[in-house]
């Protein structure tokens, strides 16, 4: 009996020693974010992660400020007014180092846009496209292919030689073309420049043949990507190539023959009679083809020292809602008389002080803290100056047709000036014309950059700031020094 | 007896390498928690208490530093239950959830160092293990104790400050020397009587903390069931003003016999403290920097304004203070006063430790138990800044609620078998399997724009509301261990240690652990006896032990997994690449070798035990950057590093005294401690860790103790034209002047040629100039203890030491910076004013001049040996003879006084070079910038027994 005691208080130890034990708690399942293994197993997951790409592309080093601001103010139309390395003065003065605030986080971020494009390429063909099934997979892969090449084409326009200097033969970037999620994949060389162009035109030739027509909501066609989006993109990027025939055909897609120039097909992307409404909530008319949202919710805005209002307006006690970082540059494109003050374009600039305090700044984004201005990828009057520029330099004729699309955007802010075919003595008149059109058209929109680029063109001098001709140092960006430090194959510029 | 995990063993049959500190020298001290109070006290055992605010955490290492990335603390087991370390406040008062336990509470600490006496807990156990048993009750007649204290704090050894009339001589004079600032002008503030002001900022910052301390125990029991109850109270007031420590906690532990069979008991410990502190002290990591920290304000204000204005209203100017009478500079610093009297940063702890279990002994060698315990700790943080001024301002009012649930529990079953085969052969067999679990939650509000000037709570109106303090996280451990110890004849010890871990949060989840020891008590043997060596040794034994055991400290919960985040786009969901996992990850391995000796002569009056250790590290967790094209959002951990501790530990032990009357004990111990990182990450040839993002000093790199400072060297002041004078990368001199007439340069050579370094600089950088330069880690620690008796009184001299290391004073910096911050009084006397003063400190004085004496970049003018000697606790206590007490039927009344901190001899310029800016960091210690120093307390209490 006594043994039969024992016996059964040692089982009892016995299984108390191997008491059942919970191995389903040693996979915990995050719950409060997404494991990469199920991200693309629900319709709902996939369409998140389509926005999230718009997202990584809207972060202030990109879209959301950065990449903008810099295109303007490595111009002549900004002078820097608080020598902050932090807020780009070594970029206005053109002499940013490989380890600058600018050259480090845009290439990071562009890239971290990138790889997130190709994550979800490889989602979606690896699974994904069952899903969400053959109709909205297309869509979601040619938003896909449309941010990645965004995201190229605005790298080469800093960290790159210009297409035109060697027809694209000079060393472009790492083109990464499948998702990277772990370690070991560090090392790989620059293509050229034009492998690189290569690749954003088919991505937008496949985004174009993707892309839906339209979406349901104003808001939609304004914030996501659709066929006329990747066809006024392929404009711009054509542009940059001096393919001056090419830009021609994209445009003619979406640009009707006749004023008043509208597309035809898909949104009704067309000019608006204000300007100022297109800057203005909703930030939705059918003239921003593509825009960065931005709403008031943290996380939803462009982040401190990355926003267009921070960065131009002055301080509150000036009359603006920012830091007064840049003010215009009273000898710069303001100064143009041909600008009439009537413009409408005109009501953008404040003017404060007088005397040797008197500045002026730029304030076509002005919505207050925490800065909920949508930030402009490309606008409708853009595709009508490309078309222009384009028909100017491929027939070199003071064309017609050119200059009612130069005057379609002059005459809605300006109805004063209108010009004909007899106002230009040349062709080269014309483009002047034109290129100075998108310089008032497009001041703060962060094109003058690759205008600039494209043409090999000096940078003029501005305020301390000395001229950068196009094989001067510090004419483009160098290479991050963190890419140069691992990758082995990388060089510098 | 020792605990030595899962069990007892007897110290003198211990095969690994334990310390064992008696719970008394932490009970009555004018602490928080026990680990500040066991410095000194055991070879190996380092503590530093980096400051002066209450219930910082102290730095505590075990031989030295184990790990870059992860945390070096050791693990801290209570009662059986693993605790929770660390800091877990969100607001400016620390909170080391270790205060919980009322060290009146510990019976004793016992320190598990060698993978012999830790391994049993596996992957935990790199950085050593603590027991803390807490106390018991004996059978006999109920006893009842009541301890109490009170406690006087003042800071010590602050630096010697300008007065406003030398502030104001020596900056105007500055501003001399600068043409481009000729409109900067200082002058004397006009007080509320009219007389100039002369504020010491001193005095509005620190204060005589007045603090107290109350325990009432009761024990006791019967032969079958004993119980301990005590409660205690304690309401400390830190030297910085508003900085406050309150706790009340209670314990109650009780074991019961049931039968021959069966034994049941358990604990009960419940615990709250209030933190309480008013904004921050510029002290806790991540503090240095901070505009509204006071030590930092106390030290960079001027002493020509004043905190009020004479209509005695705060001095202010939007979010900073009023400086009406500085002209053509700013003062952007926030004024201290209305920041202690508007603003809060306090938090809350309830903190339950609890455990029960059951033992059954079905035959006098077997022992089978069950025990299930619980650590539920919850936090609440509660932060406000006034819309008057300060932190504040900018926001119109500002506010944070944050509520952390931090819960553990355990069950731990074994079984234990104790055989002696023919009475020579002891073997005693542990098996058991554990399993540990670990969850985390946490959210919290933050509130911006006060609806009315005269709210000051979260839950009052508020205009933007936000998320904040979110946080989740649960992790499972699941082990299996066995020890097995074998002795013959208490002559020959041998002991395995088997611990296989499954942890959640690895890629690789499971991990076995071991640790292997013997010792032979040599003095047994009949040689020994022959040879005669009887007559001088009483006892000698040699030990020596190996194994593996492991890091898991401080991992986060999801490391295995690449995951997506939600974000917003346009107010639309959003999902986005935000962590790259490892599920390759795993635990950082430490492969520990001990051996040592230990004898007795003089009849056991004296006593030594030596150890020499060889600590190498594997597979440190690092965080390695992948090329940004990759795309990566976040650097992927990886297991890649390695490093070693190795060193030397002596300990002695001495009843020098004994006689009926008068007696002498004393412990010395001492700690040689080497630390060496071998190995980073391919591409990754350092690791620079900043001091709250703003400084870099601390540098880890192949072939240095972790966390060298790496500063860039100077030789001196030119003594013709005052100038700072550099050495670049190569040796060579660089004068520096902060202004540079027309013709001259900033940065020159000797000949007054514009500088131009190796690399094309045309400037002194940290990143191109500065050197390894300075070890952080002490390479030699420990302790003296000694004990006198004298009839009815009792004296303790503990001294603590640490040596061989150098600290950082960034402070220093600060103090003899050239804008218009207040200058230490050396500057008088050690900064060069005329051609030809010769051995001067500073550089001639030029008005905005922050790179001379080391704002601008970490300079070797600031760095100092830390070595130094505290009179850590010095103590005089008086028993009040039996004959008295027996009247009253008391049977213990000791009164005492003790003072702590009261004596240090070092040359450290600093407060106190027992500091660290950076906290616990495993890779910025030896940094002392801006931080408030620690206190020197003065306590008077009583100890009385019923």
């Amino acid at each position: 009996m006594k043994k039969y005691k024992y016996l059964s208080v040692l089982a009892l130890g016995a299984s108390l020693l191997f008491a059942s034990c919970q191995r389903n708690l040693l996979n915990p399942v995050p719950q409060t974010s997404i494991s990469d293994a199920s991200a693309f197993s629900t319709l709902s997951r996939i369409q998140a992660s389509v926005l999230g790409l718009y997202g990584a592309l809207k972060n202030g080093n990109l879209y959301g400020g950065r990449y903008v601001i810099y295109g303007d103010i490595r111009g002549e139309d900004f002078i820097n007014q608080t020598s902050n390395l932090v807020t780009g003065s070594d970029v206005w003065a053109l002499n940013p180092t490989n380890s600058a605030t600018a050259v480090v986080n845009l290439w990071a971020q562009a890239y971290y846009t990138i790889n997130s494009c190709n994550i979800f390429i490889d989602g979606m063909n690896a699974g994904g496209s069952a899903i969400a099934g053959p109709t909205l997979s297309a869509n979601y892969i040619a938003e896909a292919k449309l941010i990645r090449a965004l995201c190229y084409y605005s790298l080469l326009q800093y960290y790159a030689r210009p297409y035109a200097d060697g027809n694209g033969s000079k060393p472009g970037l790492p083109l990464r073309l499948t998702g990277i999620k772990g370690v070991g994949q560090s090392n790989l060389a620059r293509s050229t420049v034009a492998d690189v162009y290569a690749q954003v035109i088919k991505d937008l030739n496949d985004a174009e043949t993707g892309l839906p027509l339209n979406y349901s909501s104003a808001y939609n066609n304004t914030t996501r990507a659709h066929r006329n989006t990747a066809i006024a993109l392929k404009t711009r990027v054509y542009l940059s190539m001096q393919n001056y025939s090419a830009v021609i055909t994209e445009a003619n897609k979406i640009v009707s023959a006749t004023a008043p120039f509208t597309a035809t097909s898909g949104v009704a992307n067309a000019l608006q009679a204000d300007i100022t409404q297109v800057f203005k909530t909703p930030y939705t008319t059918t003239e921003s083809i593509l825009s960065m949202p931005m709403t008031s919710t943290a996380g939803d805005y462009p982040g401190t020292q990355n926003q267009l209002a921070y960065y131009y307006t002055p301080v509150a006690s000036l009359g603006g809602v920012g830091n007064g970082e840049y003010s215009l540059n009273a000898n710069g494109i303001i100064a143009d008389p041909t600008w009439l003050p009537t413009d409408a374009r005109r009501s953008f600039i404040l003017q404060t002080g007088s005397g040797s305090s008197l500045k002026y700044w730029l304030t076509k984004y002005k919505a207050p803290s925490p800065y909920t201005d949508y930030v402009p990828v490309i606008r409708y009057s853009e595709v009508l100056l490309n078309l222009a520029e384009a028909r100017v330099r491929s027939t070199n004729t003071i064309d017609p047709q050119a200059v009612a699309l130069l005057n379609a955007v002059r005459n809605r802010s300006d109805a004063a000036t209108t010009y004909t075919v007899a106002s230009f003595a040349s062709a080269n008149d014309l483009i002047n014309a034109i290129l100075k059109e998108r310089r008032i058209e497009f001041l703060g929109e962060g094109l003058r950059n690759n205008d600039l680029m494209r043409l090999l063109q000096t940078i003029p001098a501005k305020g301390s700031a000395q001229s950068k001709g196009p094989n001067d140092v510090g004419y483009i960006w160098p290479i991050s020094a963190n890419e140069l430090a691992l990758n082995n194959l990388c060089t510098d510029n | 007896m020792v605990v030595v995990g899962y069990g007892v063993q007897k110290k003198k049959e211990v095969t690994g390498n334990l310390a064992v500190i008696k719970g008394a020298v932490v009970a009555d001290k004018p602490i928080q928690s026990f680990e500040a109070g066991i410095a000194g006290r055991a070879p190996g055992v380092q503590i530093t208490v980096p400051n002066g605010v209450l219930n910082s955490p102290p730095v505590f290492r075990i031989r030295g530093t184990n790990s870059i990335s992860l945390s070096s603390y050791p693990l801290i087991v209570i009662d059986g239950v693993p605790s929770f370390t660390n800091d877990y406040s969100s607001t400016n008062a620390a909170a080391n959830p270790l205060a919980s336990i009322n060290p009146n509470d510990i019976e004793s600490i016992d320190v598990a160092k060698d993978a012999a006496a830790t391994a049993i807990y596996g992957s935990r156990a790199a950085n050593g293990v603590v027991f803390i048993t807490t106390k018991k009750g004996k059978a006999g007649k109920a006893k009842v104790t009541y301890d109490g204290w009170v406690g006087f704090s003042n800071p010590y050894r602050l630096p010697s400050m300008m007065n406003a009339q030398q502030y104001t001589n020596f900056k105007n004079a500055a501003v001399a020397n600068n043409p481009t600032q000729s409109a900067v002008q200082f002058n004397i503030a006009t007080g509320a009587n009219g007389a100039p002001v002369n504020t010491n900022w001193y005095d509005y910052v620190y204060r005589q903390g007045i603090s107290q301390n109350h325990n009432v125990s009761v024990s006791g029991g019967s032969d079958n069931t004993t119980y301990y109850f005590s409660a205690g109270y304690t309401a400390q007031q830190g030297i910085i003003r508003k900085n406050n420590f309150d706790r009340l906690n209670v314990l109650f532990n009780v074991d019961s016999r049931v039968n021959k069979v069966m034994t049941v008991g358990g604990k009960i410990s419940y615990s709250n403290e209030k933190n309480l502190a008013a904004t921050s002290s510029g002290s806790l990591s991540g503090e240095a920097f901070n505009t509204a920290g006071l030590g930092r304000l106390a030290l960079v204000l001027p002493p020509s304004i004043s905190p009020y204005n004479p209509d005695g209203s705060y001095n202010i100017n939007g979010a900073s203070i009023g400086y009406a009478n500085i002209v053509g500079t700013s003062v952007p610093y926030y004024n201290p006063v209305p920041q202690l009297d508007l603003n809060r940063s306090n938090n809350e702890v309830n903190h339950i430790q609890s455990n029960a279990y059951l033992q059954l002994k079905p035959l006098n060698w077997i022992t089978l138990r069950s025990t299930y315990g619980i650590d539920y700790l919850n936090i609440d943080n509660d932060l406000f800044w006034s819309p008057v001024t300060g932190d504040g301002y900018s926001y119109n009012g500002y506010a944070s609620a944050i509520f952390g649930k931090y819960k553990t529990w355990v069950w731990t079953n074994t079984a234990q078998f104790d055989y002696t085969f023919a009475k020579k052969h002891n073997v005693s067999l542990l098996v058991g399997s554990e399993q540990t679990r670990r969850t985390s939650l946490a959210y919290g509000i933050n509130r911006q724009g006060l609806s009315d000037p005269n709210y000051n709570l979260i839950q009052a109106g508020w205009i933007n509301n936000n998320a904040t303090g979110m946080g989740y996280g649960e992790n499972y451990l699941l082990s299996k261990f066995s020890r097995l110890n074998y002795d013959y004849n208490k002559k020959y010890f041998i002991s395995g240690n088997l611990r296989q871990d499954e942890y959640s949060a690895l890629g690789v989840k499971k991990g076995t652990f071991w640790g292997v020891s013997g010792r032979w008590d040599i003095s047994k043997e009949n040689f020994w006896s022959s040879a005669k060596l009887d007559h001088i040794f009483n006892s000698f034994s040699i030990r020596g032990s190996y194994g593996k055991v492991g890091n898991i400290a401080g991992i986060g919960d999801y490391t295995p997994y690449s995951t997506f985040a939600s974000g917003l786009y346009g107010g639309a969901s959003t999902l986005t690449f935000n962590t790259v996992g490892n599920p390759a990850l795993q635990w950082e391995t430490s492969k520990k070798t001990d051996v040592g000796f230990s004898f007795s002569v003089l009849r056991e009056r004296l006593s030594a035990e030596v150890a020499y250790y060889r600590n190498n590290i594997d597979g440190l967790i690092l965080n390695v950057a992948q090329a940004p094209s990759a795309g990566l959002p976040s650097n992927p951990p990886q297991n890649i590093g390695s490093m070693y501790n190795k060193g030397v530990e002596i300990d002695l032990n001495a009843r020098i005294i004994e006689t009926k009357n008068f007696s002498w004990n004393s412990n010395f111990n001492i700690s040689f401690n080497t630390n060496q990182v071998t190995a980073l990450a391919p591409g990754l040839t350092n690791i620079q860790t900043s001091t709250s993002s703003l400084e870099t000093v601390n540098r880890t790199a192949p072939g240095y103790a972790v966390g060298y400072l790496w500063v860039v060297r100077t030789a001196g002041v030119d003594p013709e034209t005052g100038r700072r004078i550099f050495l670049n990368a190569q040796g060579n001199k660089v004068y520096y002047q902060y202004y540079a007439p027309s013709g001259q340069f900033n940065y020159s050579n000797a000949d007054g040629t514009k500088y131009i370094g190796p690399t094309g600089a045309t400037s002194i950088s940290q990143a191109n100039d500065a050197v390894m330069y300075g070890n952080v880690q002490p390479k030699q620690y420990g302790g003296w203890n000694n004990d006198f008796r004298y009839k009815n009184f009792d004296l303790n001299v503990m001294l603590t030491y640490q040596l061989g290391f150098y600290v950082y004073y960034g402070t220093n910096a600060g103090l003899h910076d050239q804008r218009f911050w207040n200058n230490a009084t050396d500057m008088l006397t050690q900064a060069w004013q005329n051609k030809g003063d010769a051995n001067k400190l500073y550089a001639k004085p030029v008005f905005g001049d922050n790179v001379s004496n080391g704002s601008a970049m970490p300079l070797d003018i600031n760095v100092f040996k830390g070595n130094f000697v505290k009179l850590r606790n010095l103590s005089v206590g008086y028993n009040i003879p039996q004959s008295v007490l027996s009247r009253a039927k008391i049977s213990r009344l000791r009164v005492y006084v003790s003072g702590q901190n009261l004596a240090i001899i070092t040359k450290y310029p600093g407060p106190d070079p027992e500091v660290s800016s950076n906290g616990n960091s495993a890779t910025a210690q030896g940094v002392d910038r801006n931080t408030a120093g620690n206190a020197r307390t003065i306590t008077v209490g009583l100890n009385v027994g019923f």
